[in-house]
């Protein structure tokens, strides 16, 4: 019984370590290329719309790549003549897609852990093994007092406080192998951690924490259409489990669906 | 009682109400209702069940010559029943022009909650007991869920209860 735990100890040392040592770096160098890509967008707008409005006034056709800003978008079109009209509707047009992406805070749907190396926890949960990607964890807690709500889905153990957070926990065997839960297996279950989701209020109940691994892109069998189970990123081939895609877990959950996107 | 609602001096602006809660325990929870639907706290004495009554009716008590109608509150939570004890009471509340009792564990106190210190419960509840959730409020380490009374019954329950 101490073996167990004392591994999950030193795995929670090891994520505590990663988070406290790589975060910043990362947050630092994608903070300081953010800052970089501002100032050179900026450079380039200014360069793009000095060209428009050269454009504009000598009645040249213009490129849509070239329309980019919101100035274009104000220019008076009622004193222009029709030449002028179609350039400033290509402008509209171009630029309303200009917006769309500044404007989009998450405008790739892309994984970060779907380029290279990255890190994944394993954990157990009655017997089962199962994997979420480091990156996209908000923290691990030790299980505290929880206290359930009526009328929820029974995969929603209730509300764990933790310092002023209100963490909403989820009894992972529940939710993933409702299936499998019968009497025997749901007394022999003894959960304590909860892995915090992303920075969303949901967090996981995991019985042992087993290890963090860094897992390239060729260790994952990636699935390729989320509909059927948005929650499941991949399957790690070495250890045969299967790979959270968090941010759809999140969602599921925040709908209150279970496993099958049906209220369990 | 008298006072529902004063003015709070905290740091979240004059919007941040104070509200009162009267606590109350139901198996190893605590919930709370506001505390201007409270009309009194009761002794548990002899609940006469009413034949073809509800499952959510326990039954009706006298209340100094008026007929309370009393709520199973246990089984309206989703709970199971449990045996009477001495901290059992009888909180008799107005709601939706009606006064009923529901039957609860036992009474706690009376708390002050500002309105920054109500969180939403999880919106991921599917069934009917899941809409009486007000709210719910971290105080002191503790969560308390807030009930809503109001929703306790349906409209059609309320209608029926005039009945009685």
């Amino acid at each position: 019984m101490e073996k167990p735990l004392a591994a999950s100890k030193n795995v929670m040392k090891n994520y505590l370590s990663e988070l406290m040592t790589d975060e910043p770096l990362v947050q630092k160098s994608a903070e300081t290329s953010q800052t970089d890509t501002r100032i050179t967008e900026t450079i380039v707008e200014n360069e793009r719309l000095e060209t428009l409005l050269k454009n504009v006034n000598a009645n040249i056709e213009v490129q849509e790549t070239k329309l980019t800003t919101h100035k274009s978008v104000n220019e008076p079109i009622s004193n222009k003549n029709i030449a002028e009209i179609d350039i400033i509707k290509k402008a509209v047009e171009t630029s309303l897609v200009t917006q769309k992406s500044h404007g989009n805070v998450e405008p790739q749907k892309q994984k970060t852990y779907r380029q290279g190396d990255f890190q994944a926890l394993y954990f157990e949960v009655g017997g089962l093994t199962l994997a979420v990607p480091l990156i996209e964890l908000g923290g691990i807690h030790t299980v505290d007092k929880t206290t359930s709500l009526m009328g929820m889905p029974k995969w929603f153990t209730g509300v764990m406080l933790y310092r002023d957070e209100k963490i909403n926990v989820v009894d992972t065997a529940l939710w993933v192998m409702p299936e499998k839960m019968d009497e025997h297996l749901k007394s022999s279950i003894n959960y304590q951690y909860i892995i915090m989701l992303n920075d969303s209020g949901w967090g996981l109940a995991a019985e042992n924490l087993i290890d963090t691994v860094v897992l390239n892109q060729e260790d994952v069998k990636w699935t390729t259409s989320s509909n059927k189970r948005p929650w499941l990123a991949g399957l790690v081939k070495d250890k045969m489990c299967a790979l959270f895609d968090v941010d759809s877990l999140i969602q599921l959950l925040n709908d209150g669906s279970g496993i099958n996107k049906v209220d369990s | 009682m008298s006072e529902e609602r004063r003015s709070s001096n905290g740091k979240s602006g004059v919007n941040d109400e104070v509200f009162q809660w009267v606590t109350f325990k139901l198996e190893n929870e605590i919930y709370g209702i506001n505390v201007m639907q409270v009309q009194e706290v009761l002794r548990y004495s002899e609940i006469a069940p009413v034949p073809g009554a509800p499952n959510y009716v326990l039954g009706i008590i006298n209340l100094r010559g008026n007929v309370v109608t009393v709520i199973d509150t246990r089984s309206r939570f989703g709970l199971e029943t449990c045996e009477v004890t001495d901290n059992t009471r009888v909180v008799v509340i107005e709601s939706e022009k009606q006064v009923i009792g529901i039957l609860v564990d036992s009474v706690a106190e009376v708390v002050y909650l500002k309105a920054s210190e109500i969180d939403d419960a999880p919106n991921v509840g599917n069934e009917e007991s899941a809409q009486f959730i007000q709210g719910v409020s971290n105080r002191d380490g503790e969560l308390l869920i807030l009930v809503d009374l109001d929703k306790l019954l349906s409209d059609d329950e309320w209608d029926e209860l005039k009945q009685f």
